[in-house]
C-alpha cells in the first residue's frame, strides 16, 4: 500500500513520517515511533489503555487514524517526567499507591492531565467523569481517585468533594 | 519485635516498580522488539466439536513473506495437563476440536496482514460432531464424548465425607436444602495475553509471556518441545495483571516456540481481546446444592454439599478448581459432620481455570442459605457467623491445623464500623445490607514446586542483589522482596536490586498462585538476607570487636546494638569480605509445611497449607425496583492477612477484590452464549466496573501475626474479594427481602425475582438440584 508522509509533534518533537492511510495513530506511535507507553488493550476504544493527548484533549489512539493528527501535537506518557523529574501526576500515582499492573496506568494518567489542565480544581464527580473511560482491573479505583484527589488545591486534597 | 523498630516493613512505602510505570518504560510482551522478528498468528476451531479429517496447508506455506505454518503433525499429539493424570489437552489439535476456539495451526510470516492472509489459504476439513453445552445435557447417557475416557464427560470427581452427615441431620432442629447457579465469569486482566520466543541456533529457546509461574512453564515447554530444561529460557517481563488466569500452560506459547525453531527467527503473537477471553482460561459456571442441618442456636451440625463445575473443553487445573470452593469453605466454618461431591464436567466450550472469586455460587450459596436459617431460627447474621466461624488452634474436617485466625475479629469489626445491626433490622430497597465471610490458603501441596530459595549477592558500594523465582504478576511481589531484604540487610530499598522470574538465572520458586508468593517466597528472601547479615556480622564483628550477636544492621551501617554511632558501613564490610576471601553470597530456602501425601482426588486429607487469610466483608446497597439496577453504598471490608507488611499495597488489595468480586463478579459480569460462541468475549460487551461504579471502601486490616509467615504475613489478594461477592449478594437480598440464588445479580434478575417473589423463607428461583453421579472412570489422582 502507497504510503503518505505525516508530520506531527510528538512530545515536544517535530516528527515525519511515512504512514499507511489505515494505520492507527497507535500503530504509529508503538511500532513506528517505539513508544511502548502507548498500550494496546482491546484495539475497539473500550478500555482506554492507549489514550493519547492529541491538542491537549484525550484520544483513543487505536480508533485515531494516524493522518489525522496531522499538524498536530500529541503527548503520550513519554513526553510527561521531564529532566528526571516526574510529572506531579505520576509522582501521586506513585506515592499513593494508584500503580498495581501497571497497564492502565499510562491512559489513565492522561486523562487525569486532559482533566487537571483544564479543571485544577474538580469535584469526585468530575474526576470520576474524566476517568470512566480508562478501565482498571487491579485497584478498584480508590488509590486511583486518592492520587488525582491529592493534586487539589490543600483544602481539598482528600475524595469527598 | 515491635512494627515501631521495622524501618521498611509494616509501612506504607511506594512500590519499586510504580516509577517505570507510571513513565512508560515498563516492558510488557507485546512491546518486545527483537531483529528479524515475525509475527505469528493461530488458526482456531470455527465448531465447538468436530473431527479433522484433512489440514491443507500448502497454499499458505507458498505464500510469499510466511516463514513457518505448524499443525498438529509438528507436533506429535503432544498433550499438557497439570497432572499427569489430566493430560487431555493437544498443544495443537490433531484428531478432534472440542470447543470454538481450539488451535488447529499457526503461522509466522513478516507482518500480520501476511500472517492473516495464510491463515486464510489454511484449508482445514471437519466433519461436525453433536456437542453440549451444559452440565447437565453433558451427563445424559446418551450425550457425546468430548474425550473417550471421561465416561459420561466427567473430568473430575472429589469425594470428601467427614463424621456422620446423616445422623447430624437426624439431630438437627432445622435442615434445608437449596440451589445456587453461577455463569461463568472471566478475568479481563488489562494486558492481553502475548507471547514471543526466540530460539537459538545452539538450540534453546527464550520465550516471554505473562505468566504465574516462570518454571513451571519451563519445564511444561521443555516437556511438550523435547528439549532439556537447560535449553528453555522463560524470562522476566512485566505483567499486566493474572487474577488466577495466567496459572496455567496455554498452546500459545508451545506454539509460538515451535514456528520459532521452524522459522529459526524470533515469532511475537499477541491475541487480540476476544482471543484472550476464549483461548486463555475463563472461570467456572457452577451449580451447587447445599443441604445443611443446625441446632436450635444456629450451630451447624452438618452439611452436604454437591456442585457441578462446567469446565469446558479441557481440564485444566480441574482437580484443584473443584476442591477449593469447598476448602475454603470448611476453613471458614467450623463442622464437624460435612460430605461434598465435586464433580467437574466437560463441555464443548472454552476451558475454565481458576478465578479470584472461584466458586460463585458454592460461596454465596453458603452465605445465602445461612442468612435463610438465621431468619427461620430469629437470629440475626451476625451472631450465627460468630457461632460457626473459624477460631486458631482448630483443625478443619479433611485435617488441617488452623495455626492463626482472625475471623472473629474481622466479623466482630466490621459489623461494628457499619452500625450492621440496627442497619439489617431496617433494610430497604433504599439501603439493605449484607456480609459475607471467607477463607484462603496460602499455597498448598505441589511436591518440589513448592519450595521456593533465593541468593543475596553483594557489590562493593555496600548495595546487593536479590535472586528470586517468585513472578510479579502486578499485586506487588518485586516490591514484596525488595521491602523484605531491606529490612533484614539494613539496606533502604534503593541500593537494592532485583533479579526475578528468569529461569536461567533464579532458582525455583512454586509460582505465584494459591496466594503463596509472600508466605513461601518472602520467606525465602528473609532467610536468604538472614544468611547474608550473619556473614556481614562475622567480618564486622573483628573489626568492631564485638560478638555477632550484638550486632545490628540499619541505615547502611552495622553496629553494636545500642551504639549506632560508633558503627561501620556495610560497603566497608563487604570490601573487607572480599579481601579477606570470604564474600558475601547469602542463600536461603522456605518450604511450607503441607503434607505432601495429600491429593486432590485420591488423598483429600492431611495439612493443605501453613497459614490461612480470613475475611469477613459488608456491603451496602441501593437498589432500583423500577429497573433492576443496584447502586453499591459503601463496602467495609476487613481481613486477617496475618501481618501488612505495607499496608497501602494491602488495601489496594482489599479495594481491588471490592471492584473485581463484588462490584463487577456480583452485579454483572457472565460470559452469554450461543451455541458455544461466547457473545461477550469483548471489553465493549463484558462489563467489568469502571471507576464511576465504585462505593467508598473502607478496608480494615486485621493482623494475627502467623508464626511461620514472614513477620507474621499470610496473603491479602483473595479474602476480600471473594467475601465482597457473598456480601454484595446478601445486601441486595437484604434490601430486597428475597434469597438469590442465581448469579450474577443482573437487573434482569433482579426485576424478575421482584415480579415473581414468593412468600416464605424461600429462595428467588427453583433450580433442579445437583444429584450425586455414580461413575466409574474419572481420573483418580495420582500417587
Amino acid at each position: 500500500m502507497k504510503k503518505q508522509l505525516l508530520s506531527m509533534n510528538v512530545n515536544d518533537e517535530t516528527i515525519e513520517v511515512a504512514v499507511e492511510a489505515s494505520a492507527s495513530l497507535l500503530e504509529v506511535l508503538r511500532d513506528e515511533l517505539g513508544y511502548i507507553g502507548v498500550k494496546e488493550g482491546c484495539s475497539e476504544g473500550a478500555c482506554g489503555a492507549c489514550t493519547v493527548l492529541m491538542d491537549g484533549r484525550p484520544v483513543r489512539s487505536c480508533l485515531t487514524l494516524a493522518l489525522e493528527a496531522e499538524g498536530s501535537s500529541i503527548t503520550t506518557i513519554e513526553g510527561l517526567a521531564s529532566g528526571g523529574q516526574l510529572h506531579p501526576i505520576q509522582q501521586a500515582f506513585v506515592d499513593r499507591g494508584a500503580v498495581q499492573c501497571g497497564f492502565c496506568t499510562p491512559g489513565m494518567i492522561l486523562s487525569a492531565k486532559a482533566l487537571l489542565d483544564h479543571n485544577p480544581n474538580p469535584s469526585d464527580e468530575e474526576i470520576k467523569d474524566a476517568l470512566a473511560g480508562n478501565f482498571c482491573r487491579c485497584t478498584g479505583y480508590a488509590k486511583i481517585l486518592d492520587a488525582v484527589c491529592s493534586l487539589r488545591p490543600a483544602s481539598s486534597s482528600k475524595p469527598g468533594r | 519485635m515491635d512494627r515501631e523498630e521495622y524501618s521498611f516493613i509494616g509501612r506504607s512505602i511506594p512500590r519499586v516498580d510504580a516509577r517505570s510505570k507510571v513513565t512508560g518504560e515498563a516492558s510488557y510482551t507485546a512491546d518486545l522488539k527483537l531483529p528479524r522478528m515475525l509475527v505469528g498468528k493461530i488458526l482456531r476451531s470455527p465448531y465447538p466439536h468436530a473431527k479433522i479429517i484433512n489440514i491443507d496447508t500448502s497454499k499458505a506455506c507458498a505464500l510469499r513473506g510466511v516463514h513457518a505454518v505448524v499443525t498438529g503433525k509438528d507436533t506429535a499429539g503432544e498433550k499438557w495437563g497439570v497432572f499427569r493424570y489430566t493430560r487431555d489437552q493437544q498443544l495443537l489439535c490433531v484428531d478432534k476440536v472440542r470447543y470454538v476456539g481450539d488451535e488447529v495451526a499457526a503461522v509466522a510470516a513478516v507482518d500480520e496482514d501476511t500472517a492473516l492472509e495464510a491463515l486464510r489459504l489454511i484449508q482445514v476439513e471437519y466433519e461436525e460432531l453433536p456437542a453440549v453445552f451444559d452440565c447437565r445435557s453433558a451427563i445424559a447417557p446418551d450425550a457425546p464424548l468430548i474425550h473417550d475416557d471421561y465416561q459420561r464427560n466427567i473430568n473430575v470427581a472429589v469425594k470428601i465425607d467427614v463424621g456422620d452427615v446423616d445422623s447430624a441431620f437426624k439431630n438437627s432442629a432445622l435442615v434445608r436444602e437449596d440451589t445456587f447457579v453461577a455463569e461463568e465469569d472471566s478475568y479481563f486482566m488489562t494486558e492481553p495475553y502475548a507471547v514471543v520466543a526466540n530460539s537459538g541456533s545452539d538450540g534453546s529457546i527464550e520465550v516471554w509471556m505473562p505468566n504465574a509461574s516462570p518454571h513451571t512453564k519451563a519445564k511444561a515447554l521443555s516437556n511438550a518441545l523435547k528439549l532439556p530444561l537447560s535449553k528453555v529460557n522463560v524470562r522476566k517481563i512485566t505483567i499486566g495483571g493474572a487474577f488466577g488466569g495466567r496459572s496455567d500452560v496455554f498452546p500459545a506459547e508451545f506454539i509460538t516456540c515451535l514456528l520459532s525453531i521452524k522459522s529459526q527467527r524470533p515469532v511475537k503473537v499477541i491475541y487480540t481481546r476476544e482471543e484472550n477471553s476464549i483461548a486463555t482460561r475463563m472461570g467456572h459456571a457452577m451449580i451447587t446444592t447445599i443441604k445443611t442441618g443446625v441446632d436450635k442456636d444456629g450451630v451447624v451440625l452438618g452439611r452436604d454439599i454437591v456442585s457441578w463445575l462446567d469446565g469446558g473443553a479441557y481440564s485444566s487445573t480441574g482437580p484443584i478448581a473443584t476442591s477449593v470452593p469447598f476448602l475454603c469453605h470448611e476453613q471458614t466454618y467450623r463442622m464437624d459432620n460435612v460430605r461434598f461431591h465435586g464433580y467437574r464436567i466437560c463441555t464443548n466450550k472454552p476451558v475454565r481455570g481458576m478465578i479470584r472469586i472461584h466458586g460463585r455460587s458454592f460461596a454465596c450459596g453458603i452465605d445465602t442459605q445461612l442468612d435463610m436459617i438465621a431468619q427461620e431460627l430469629g437470629i440475626d447474621p451476625v451472631t450465627i457467623r460468630l457461632k460457626n466461624a473459624r477460631r486458631a488452634g482448630e483443625t478443619t474436617p479433611t485435617g488441617s491445623y488452623v495455626s492463626s485466625c482472625g475471623l472473629i475479629e474481622c466479623v466482630e469489626k466490621s459489623a461494628e464500623a457499619t452500625n450492621f445491626l440496627a442497619k439489617f433490622k431496617n433494610a430497604s430497597p433504599e439501603r439493605g445490607i449484607g456480609m459475607g465471610m471467607n477463607s484462603v490458603q496460602t499455597g498448598f501441596p505441589l511436591g518440589i514446586r513448592g519450595g521456593s530459595q533465593a541468593f543475596i549477592k553483594f557489590h562493593e558500594d555496600g548495595g546487593a542483589t536479590v535472586i528470586s523465582g517468585v513472578v510479579d504478576n502486578g499485586q506487588g511481589n518485586d516490591n514484596m522482596l525488595v521491602q523484605i531484604a531491606a529490612e533484614e540487610l539494613g539496606l533502604p530499598p534503593d541500593d537494592i536490586r532485583l533479579i526475578s522470574a528468569d529461569t536461567e538465572v533464579t532458582p525455583t520458586d512454586a509460582g505465584s498462585y494459591s496466594m503463596i508468593s509472600t508466605f513461601g517466597g518472602g520467606n525465602a528472601v528473609k532467610s536468604a538476607a538472614a544468611d547474608a547479615k550473619a556473614q556481614l556480622f562475622e567480618v564486622a564483628s573483628e573489626l568492631l570487636e564485638a560478638d555477632p550477636e550484638d550486632l545490628i544492621a540499619k541505615n547502611r551501617k552495622i553496629f553494636v546494638r545500642g551504639a549506632p554511632d560508633a558503627g561501620i558501613s556495610i560497603a566497608r564490610v563487604v570490601r573487607k569480605a572480599l579481601i579477606l576471601g570470604r564474600p558475601i553470597m547469602g542463600k536461603g530456602s522456605f518450604s511450607p509445611q503441607v503434607d505432601q501425601r495429600r491429593e486432590w482426588i485420591s488423598n483429600p486429607k492431611g495439612q493443605l497449607s501453613q497459614a490461612f487469610s480470613f475475611g469477613a466483608t459488608v456491603a451496602e446497597v441501593e437498589v432500583d425496583t423500577e429497573t433492576g439496577q443496584v447502586k453499591a453504598l459503601e463496602v467495609t471490608c476487613a481481613q486477617d492477612c496475618g501481618f501488612a507488611l505495607n499496608p497501602i499495597v494491602v488495601e489496594g488489595q482489599f479495594e481491588g477484590g471490592v471492584a473485581m468480586g463484588g462490584q463487577g463478579g456480583m452485579l454483572g459480569e457472565e460470559h452469554r452464549w450461543h451455541n458455544g460462541h461466547v457473545l461477550n468475549p469483548s471489553m465493549l460487551e463484558y462489563k467489568i466496573p469502571i471507576i464511576k461504579d465504585m462505593p467508598e471502601i473502607k478496608p480494615i486490616i486485621v493482623e494475627t501475626i502467623d508464626p511461620a509467615g514472614p513477620y507474621g504475613a499470610k496473603e491479602a489478594g483473595m479474602s476480600v474479594a471473594m467475601s465482597a461477592a457473598q456480601a454484595y449478594c446478601n445486601a441486595v437480598g437484604s434490601a430486597l427481602g428475597i434469597y438469590f440464588n442465581h448469579y450474577p445479580l443482573t437487573p434482569e434478575r433482579i426485576l424478575d425475582a421482584i415480579e415473581n417473589k414468593k412468600t416464605g423463607i424461600v429462595t428467588a428461583w427453583e433450580f433442579e438440584p445437583a444429584t450425586k453421579i455414580e461413575v466409574e472412570t474419572s481420573p483418580k489422582g495420582s500417587k
